[in-house]
């Protein structure tokens, strides 16, 4: 296991590097990243933790193991986005507001469907590499016992 | 330019298809790995034009935006793709304890034979059942 | 999961179907019609007509008891193999799924959705007959079940597209208003006929109906009376107007009917095993019902109806009752059973009830049955109602075996008890095949609704008792007299038909199936023998023929002028560098050194890669391909870790070989880097400069209130493809989770 200094700064880094995940994903209509990006930060910050802490203590800290249950809901809701303007008679995954109307803005933020469909993304991807990384850490404590 | 990136591009694929020959199914995962670098660059070489960053707002000529939201997903599309054959070859490895192409090669023909010899088996039993 | 929730689950469904098809078809029926896909002329058209209400009152109708019945057995019949309780999901659903195909089959009135259901039904019935999946017969089973109709449903579909040639339309009330006899519709309509006989087990088709019967007692019950075999006769009632315009169909269908009846008689009486008895039954009874519509005109339709309800009722008792009596004593052949009627009161009568409507004796629902057959023959001549009584004799003889050699004589084995739930179906089913003989009219008015579609006209169908002395009541009579008789001498008339059986086995089609298989799965087996040998030989056997397709496209292209070197100025020289970069290390990855190594070398060709799209002018793609590289290197190195290092060490050593291959890889690598080489350079030269998409792209995304074009893109404007993408990123989760988890994958 590694030493006491590599785990406190690892768990330092965290929350800087989810606050930074989030930024890329608020920023990313008006500056570089999207959800994608954002995600992948996201993961990267919480394999990060599996790496230097181990999986059965970063599992008992933190509220991973929702994650892939989180991604496959946000599949769902990045369709209920997509399919919600059927209802109303537009083509599949019209945004409102609709172009060219006020946005609300909170700081960088706009509220608006795209950006919730961006944040399904997010999610979704967070969820997926995190599922991968437990799945692949399980498989080492699996091989490691045998 | 044009140039530049189609011979890149070319010995990008052409070092791919070279590791997905060899015996090693990991040394196959690394070609699918590099002809999937070769299409993403072709993706992103074909754009129309090229300039600034296609971030408002911008003076002259900007990037093509197009290629690159396309060149974004095929990246992704890659990513889950590798994931997935990543796992698979771990899982070949669980079920033959090798990774080696020849022996996997052997082990499915000797695989295939004994089920058409199960088959048989199975025939011939219920044949004589049957009577 | 609760055990009592899957099988209530089906049951409300079939309950509730039932009664709400009831209701609409005494209100009148109802329709849908709605365009599905209008640039292909496909519509969803359901319409409940009286042939529909038929087909669906039927199949949920009888899944009610059978459900019931299954709910006590399936516990049963799995504990037996040793199976686990929790595949019992599995069965309901696929009853379910069974009913449903069914019903929608009944009601299509669009032949590309006709044929959709159709699969359906062949796809249910094939898991069905293989839900006992260790079992290699059932497997042999269900499979021959599929070939042989889902290989004769491309024949429906044949004849659909035919039609569709001709007259421009798919559905079929219009094709009954504008088609008229011609060749083509015989040869269409004669590919339907083929994909019905088939389905329905008609000669020579039948011998998949018998292998059948290794299917659990419920899926028989219900495949046999309702669903599945009923399907074939359903399509013939359904295209009947388009029959009806050849005659020579017709005739056809009358050799066919009473050649399927005649077979299926005799093997009936030669066959031991319960099921085998009922099953070759069953052909011989939708034999009739060919016959019936080959016979045609009013009575001939209106009794093929009306024997369809009635032997779906009586049929399905029967097989419940084989099903109950095997439960009690463990046997499930008839030399091996006897005497039962004292053990098993209720089952016997209500069989009795059953055997009695399919030997057409009166008091039953199946005494009027025959007398509209009689009726249906006389009409054609005399040479007809010859045929139709050789056939009610054969039919009397072996019912009357069937339930005698049961429940009659001496007791040879011990009865135990069966659970109420697999006796009350059987009981209920025999009352009303025994109501309905004094009551016919609810049976007969469902029959004539049923005709109407197949004649296009209102048809009469009467059933009822005449005492005087007519040519039918005497054909019945004289169909009583011979069938004692043939039971009477029930030891040599067996013996007899199990010799002409015999004869089948071994000139019948059955044995042209086998041999077609066989030798299919011998061609199968050589390919895959060649394919497998090498993995690496069948990549080349990919690259090959597509590098000669490349280099004919190349030969046959005008090249001149087809390549641009391109612009380059001194600001591009990083570009260049990096490019040049990137296709060395690609180049160094190929090296044989060990696994960490070529991972970092592929990780530092994406981090080159994504210099160069930063250089591009694209901060969005260089960010995720970073991210994208990083992740990938890190899983790469976990996968790694998983692996030992012996192993991996000698695939290091097996790379450094090279026996055999020293030449063959670097060439293929060699040609695939040129052709993809000359292939993009000639691509990109043939990019316009203009921009005028992204001009386009860029004045749009301030509408999508977005700053950054890319995402604009990703999210708004293009985001069914972000969807896409999403949707293969979680199902590679999925896979990924599934398979790195140690044991069985599913």
């Amino acid at each position: 296991m590694s030493s006491v200094v590599t785990r406190v700064v690892a768990r330092m880094l965290l929350a800087p590097i989810l606050v930074v995940a989030i930024a890329i994903l608020v920023k990313g209509f008006a500056d570089v990243g999207d959800g994608f990006s954002a995600g992948v930060v996201a993961a990267l910050g919480i394999l990060l933790q599996y790496v230097t802490l181990g999986r059965e203590e970063v599992e008992r800290t933190l509220p991973v193991r929702l994650l892939p249950h989180a991604a496959f809901v946000a599949l769902l809701g990045a369709l209920a986005v997509a399919l919600v303007p059927l209802s109303r008679g537009d083509p599949i995954l019209t945004h409102s507001p609709p172009a060219g109307a006020e946005v609300t803005t909170v700081g960088k933020l706009e509220l608006m469907t795209a950006v919730a469909f961006d944040a399904a993304v997010f999610v979704l991807v967070l969820g997926a590499v995190v599922g991968i990384v437990h799945a692949v850490a399980r498989a080492y404590e699996e091989m490691e016992a045998t | 330019m044009t140039l530049a990136f189609a011979l890149a591009a070319g010995v990008l694929a052409g070092s791919g298809a070279y590791l997905a020959l060899k015996r090693d199914l990991l040394r196959v995962v690394a070609g699918i790995v590099l002809i999937a670098n070769a299409a993403n660059l072709t993706l992103m070489a074909s754009g129309g034009t090229r300039g600034e960053s296609p971030i408002l707002p911008v003076e002259g000529e900007i990037s093509d935006p197009l290629v690159q939201a396309m060149t974004l997903t095929a990246l992704v599309i890659g990513f889950a793709v590798i994931a997935l054959l990543l796992s698979l070859v771990y899982r070949v490895y669980t079920g033959y304890d090798t990774l080696d192409l020849d022996e996997l090669s052997k082990e499915e023909a000797r695989h295939a034979r004994e089920i058409d010899q199960q088959a048989r088996d199975d025939d011939d039993v219920a044949e004589a059942e049957g009577r | 999961m609760r055990t009592w929730a899957p099988p209530a689950t089906v049951l409300a469904m079939a309950g509730a179907g039932f009664v709400a098809l009831l209701w609409l078809w005494l209100t009148g029926g109802g329709e849908v019609d709605v365009p599905w896909a209008p640039t292909l002329d496909l519509r969803l058209h359901l319409r409940l007509d009286g042939l529909a209400a038929m087909y669906a009152l039927m199949a949920t109708g009888v899944a009610v008891p059978v459900f019931v019945f299954a709910w006590r057995y399936l516990p049963h019949h799995l504990a037996q193999q040793g199976r686990s309780v929790r595949e019992q999901p599995r069965f309901y659903a696929l009853l379910g799924m069974f009913m449903v195909s069914m019903v929608g089959l009944a009601l299509a009135q669009d032949l590309i959705l006709l044929f959709l259901f159709w699969d359906l039904t062949a796809v249910a019935s094939y898991l069905l007959i293989a839900y006992d999946r260790q079992d290699g017969g059932a497997r042999r089973a269900a499979l021959m079940a599929l070939l042989v109709t889902a290989i004769t449903a491309v024949a429906l579909l044949i004849g659909t597209l035919l039609l569709y040639d001709r007259y421009a339309t798919f559905s079929l009330p219009e094709l009954f208003r504008v088609a008229e006899s011609s060749t083509t519709v015989t040869v269409a309509g004669a590919l339907i006929a083929l994909a019905a006989l088939a389905k329905s087990a008609q000669v020579p088709f039948h011998f998949w109906l018998g292998r059948a019967m290794v299917a659990p007692t419920p899926v028989s019950a219900y495949l046999h009376s309702a669903a599945m075999v009923a399907a074939g006769v359903l399509l013939i009632g359904r295209v009947y107007p388009l029959l009806e315009l050849s005659p020579v169909l017709l005739d056809a269908l009358v050799v066919a009917g009473f050649a399927s009846m005649l077979v299926g008689g005799v093997l009936a009486l030669s066959r031991d095993d319960l099921k085998q008895v009922l099953a070759y039954s069953t052909f011989s009874q939708y034999g009739y019902v060919v016959f019936l519509y080959g016979l045609g005109g009013e009575s001939g339709v209106g009794a093929a109806a009306f024997y369809v309800v009635t032997h779906a009722v009586a049929k399905c008792a029967l097989f419940l009752t084989a099903g109950a009596v095997t439960r009690a004593t463990g046997a499930q052949r008839l030399s091996e059973l006897g005497g039962l009627a004292r053990a098993m009161p209720v089952v016997a009568a209500g069989s009795l009830a059953c055997a009695a409507t399919v030997a057409s004796l009166p008091l039953t629902v199946g005494f009027f049955a025959d007398e509209l057959l009689f009726k249906a023959a006389l009409e054609r001549g005399w040479v007809f109602a010859a045929m139709a009584l050789l056939i009610a004799v054969l039919t009397l003889a072996y019912m009357a075996r069937f339930w005698t050699g049961l429940f009659l004589g001496a007791p040879r084995t011990e009865a135990g008890p069966v659970p109420g739930a697999m006796v009350a179906p059987v009981g209920v089913l025999g009352a009303i095949c025994l109501v309905a003989g004094l009551v016919p009219a609810p049976f007969a008015a469902i029959a004539q609704d049923a005709a109407t579609p197949s004649l296009l006209a209102a048809v009469p169908v009467e059933a009822r008792y005449y005492l005087d002395l007519r040519a039918e009541n005497l054909l019945a009579l004289a169909t009583f007299a011979l069938g004692a008789l043939v039971h009477a001498g029930h030891r040599a008339v067996p013996a007899a038909a199990e010799a002409v059986a015999r004869l089948g086995e071994r000139l019948g089609p059955e044995r042209a199936y086998t041999a077609g298989l066989a030798a299919l799965n011998g061609l199968s087996d050589r390919v895959h023998d060649l394919e497998v040998r090498d993995f690496r030989g069948r990549v080349t056997a990919i690259f090959l023929p597509s590098g000669v397709l490349f280099a004919l496209a190349f030969v046959l292209t005008p090249t001149v002028g087809a390549y641009a070197v391109g612009s380059f100025s001194l600001g591009d020289l990083p570009l260049v560098l990096m490019l040049g970069f990137a296709a060395c290390v690609a180049v160094a990855a190929t090296r044989p050194r060990g696994h960490l190594t070529m991972v970092l070398t592929l990780g530092t060709v994406g981090f080159a890669l994504a210099v160069v799209y930063a250089l591009l002018g694209a901060p969005n793609v260089a960010l995720v391909a970073v991210l994208v590289e990083t992740i990938v290197a890190l899983l790469f190195i976990g996968v790694l870790s998983l692996i030992p290092r012996e192993v991996l060490r000698s695939q290091m050593r097996a790379t450094r070989e090279r026996r055999g291959t020293r030449f063959r890889d670097p060439a293929v690598g060699l040609v695939a880097g040129a052709t993809v080489f000359v292939l993009v350079w000639g691509g990109l030269s043939r990019t316009g400069g203009e921009g005028d998409a992204a001009r386009r792209l860029t004045e749009l995304a301030p509408e999508a209130h977005a700053d950054n074009v890319v995402t604009a893109i990703l999210a708004d404007l293009r985001a069914l493809d972000t969807l896409g993408e999403i949707t293969v990123v979680a199902v590679a989760l999925l896979g990924v989770t599934k398979l790195l988890r140690r044991g069985r994958l599913w």
